[in-house]
């Protein structure tokens, strides 16, 4: 058994994103959702209906999938591909209606990669693929999507664009969104809830910043062995922070200049103690300076590394 | 398919030439097989055979209908069979290497004829009997009777095992088992019974007469019609078991109509013809690279065409026209197409298309 006593909803027009550390069971709450995997207790009700009762097509209808790990299919098309999230509605022979293809050319367009419908699938880039796996999951029509760690392999900016497609997903097209993620600091951007699991198998419910601000990510992670910092929203050096240094300055160059001082172990304060550095920055047109001013002496660096470099080890 | 651009349908132009062509070859190679031989014999008296016109030399008569006819079907129903077999078998573990023995049918089958040929000596006058009793059909019978055991554990053994590549594992060692005990039985054998045997494990087109032909025909068709009813499942194989249940699809039945579709078609050959290899692996990769596809609305016919069109040109080359030598049916398939398939793979830029299934 791996969670216990879970009371969760999933509604229409919702992105729920579910994270929680490796190994707490995200993977497998998905696949006993969906039906991958039995279930050990209690009831799953989907539009009502307890999930057993479902005919795997009904179902198919109803919810669809896009696992974590990258097909390897041989010679497929996009337009191919996303056809078969049409096999529920399409006979023993799998024969496409006029309205089958409709909607697969509308989903290639919402997912925006109706530019590759004739590429082959194995020539296009992991974060292509993934949403062409989306498309796939899209054009079964379902009033639930749910998604296994669809972003593992993808790049940063891949990444971004499958959490945006997945928002207006749920909030443009009335669907129901659940996706698994690592990706803390988007899902607290994009979802409209979290469901925090922890290592213990209890869920906590909530908007991100509800999570955040109750103090529930810092101990759920807290417990992982990792310290979530409230204050800028991401995990933070496990540095102690025993030195001291005055930041002065404002704009997006101290919160960059803040975290290079965190990351060397300096705690940054209120007020200036005597006998700590002074660091100033000065953003003047184009150019950004660092003012140190220690033991008396103040020195201008042009880079942060300069700077740390001059600060007291 | 719905045309919205012009690739496609350039794609699909192409695809019926190269399914015209294949006709054509086939036809060819259907004429070329009767002609040709230690004798040749003309093609008009061929046709004239065929359509039973009166006035055509005995000798030719005789031969066309009773040797080379015979044959060229049974060549025909043989590769089309291996390549189905090895589609469906390169699809269910989606590994590009599978092909129709992967399970261990055919070393049920060998078994199977290994006891009804070596067997004999062991237990005396048991075998020879039942040997009688089944008269032309004792060989196949066998082969049939050790092929279906081993069919029916992995009926079995697939409703219970969750993972393909369990199940992919366990056929292997099914295989392994059933051979070691057949190279027991040879070990333990007079020389004229191992000879016997291993002419039967050569492969052949040419032993399959008429009546046997009828059995084997409708078994094949069988199997084959199994199959046809399959290319959306088979397509949704491919993007595995987990996406193909959560597209609505049956997955423990399907599973089950592909297990026995593969193994009857597989096990149907090995017991008519003895166990021939290479076809049923490479055919399905020479259409996936011709039609360029991997879905299987076209592959299933493609690999008809193809798969009858290779089998009756192996069976050519064996048959050494213009000499009385008979090559067997394996050393062809491998003599040949191990280096097809070392030049189709050198020659490919990329690959992908070539091992991914």
């Amino acid at each position: 058994m791996i969670a216990d006593q879970l009371n969760l909803q999933l509604n229409a027009g919702e992105f729920v994103c579910l994270v929680g550390p490796n190994g707490v069971g995200k993977s497998t709450l998905l696949r006993t959702v969906t039906g991958l995997q039995p279930k050990l207790g209690g009831e799953i009700l989907m539009s009502g209906k307890k999930l057993e009762t479902y005919q795997p097509r009904e179902l198919a209808g109803q919810v669809s999938v896009v696992l974590t790990s990258p097909i390897s299919v041989g010679a497929m098309r996009v337009d191919e591909l996303t056809a078969m999230g049409r096999f529920p509605f399409t006979g023993l022979f799998d024969r496409m209606s006029e309205h089958d293809w409709e909607v697969v050319h509308e989903t290639l367009r919402v997912v925006g990669v109706e530019k590759l419908s004739h590429r082959y699938v194995h020539t296009l880039s992991d974060g292509e693929r993934q949403k062409v796996m989306i498309a796939r999951a899209l054009a079964q029509e379902p009033r639930l999507l749910i998604l296994d760690e669809p972003t593992a392999y993808l790049d940063l900016p891949g990444r971004v664009v499958v959490m945006n497609l997945l928002h207006d997903l749920a909030s443009g097209h009335d669907k129901a969104v659940l996706t698994s993620t690592h990706d803390l600091d988007l899902a607290l951007r994009h979802a409209d809830r979290i469901w925090l699991m922890d290592d213990v198998g209890r869920i906590i419910q909530g908007a991100p910043e509800d999570l955040v601000l109750n103090g529930s990510f810092a101990q759920t992670f807290n417990r992982a062995g990792v310290r979530f910092d409230p204050l800028s929203g991401t995990f933070d050096s496990q540095n102690s922070g025993s030195k001291s240094v005055f930041l002065e300055g404002v704009g997006p160059e101290v919160v960059w200049t803040r975290r290079a001082l965190h990351r060397a172990g300096f705690a940054v304060d209120e007020e200036w103690i005597p006998g700590s550095p002074r660091v100033c920055v000065m953003p003047q047109n184009d150019v950004i300076t660092w003012q140190v001013e220690l033991v008396g002496q103040t020195i201008t660096f042009t880079t942060v590394y300069d700077l740390l470099q001059s600060l007291p080890k | 398919m719905k045309q919205t651009l012009k690739s496609p349908t350039s794609q699909q132009t192409k695809r019926l030439w190269l399914f015209g062509l294949f006709l054509l070859l086939i036809l060819a190679l259907f004429l070329l097989s009767l002609a040709l031989g230690s004798v040749s014999i003309p093609l008009k008296d061929i046709w004239g055979v065929l359509i039973g016109r009166e006035g055509v030399r005995e000798s030719w008569v005789y031969i066309v209908q009773n040797s080379r006819l015979p044959r060229v079907l049974t060549a025909v129903l043989a590769g089309i069979a291996l390549s189905a077999s090895g589609l469906q078998m390169q699809t269910m573990f989606r590994n590009p290497l599978a092909d129709p023995f992967i399970l261990g049918i055919n070393s049920g089958a060998s078994l199977g004829v290994a006891i009804a040929i070596l067997g004999s000596s062991f237990v005396g006058g048991l075998f020879l009997p039942a040997m009688s009793l089944g008269g032309e059909f004792s060989l196949v019978l066998a082969a049939s009777l050790g092929a279906g055991l081993v069919l029916a554990l992995i009926l079995l053994v697939g409703r219970w095992v969750q993972n393909p590549t369990t199940l992919l594992i366990l056929g292997l060692m099914f295989g392994h088992a059933t051979s070691a005990v057949v190279s027991l039985l040879v070990y333990f054998s007079a020389p004229e019974r191992i000879q016997a045997y291993s002419i039967w494990s050569f492969g052949s087109f040419s032993g399959v007469n008429w009546t046997q032909l009828n059995v084997m025909a409708l078994v094949i068709l069988a199997g084959v019609g199994l199959m046809a009813l399959l290319p959306k499942g088979l397509n949704a194989l491919l993007l595995g078991e987990d996406y193909a249940r959560t597209m609505g699809l049956n997955v423990g039945l399907l599973r089950f109509i592909v297990l026995l579709s593969a193994s009857v078609l597989s096990g149907a050959v090995t017991a008519f013809c003895g166990p021939i290899g290479f076809i049923g692996v490479a055919v399905p990769h020479i259409a996936r690279n011709l039609f360029k596809t991997s879905n299987h609305k076209i592959l299933i016919p493609a690999i008809i065409l193809i798969g009858a069109a290779v089998s009756m040109a192996a069976s050519l080359i064996a048959q050494l026209p213009g000499s009385q030598l008979v090559l067997p049916i394996n050393v062809v398939t491998s003599l040949f197409g191990a280096p097809f398939v070392v030049w189709v793979v050198l020659k490919r830029k990329r690959g992908a298309t070539s091992f991914n299934v």
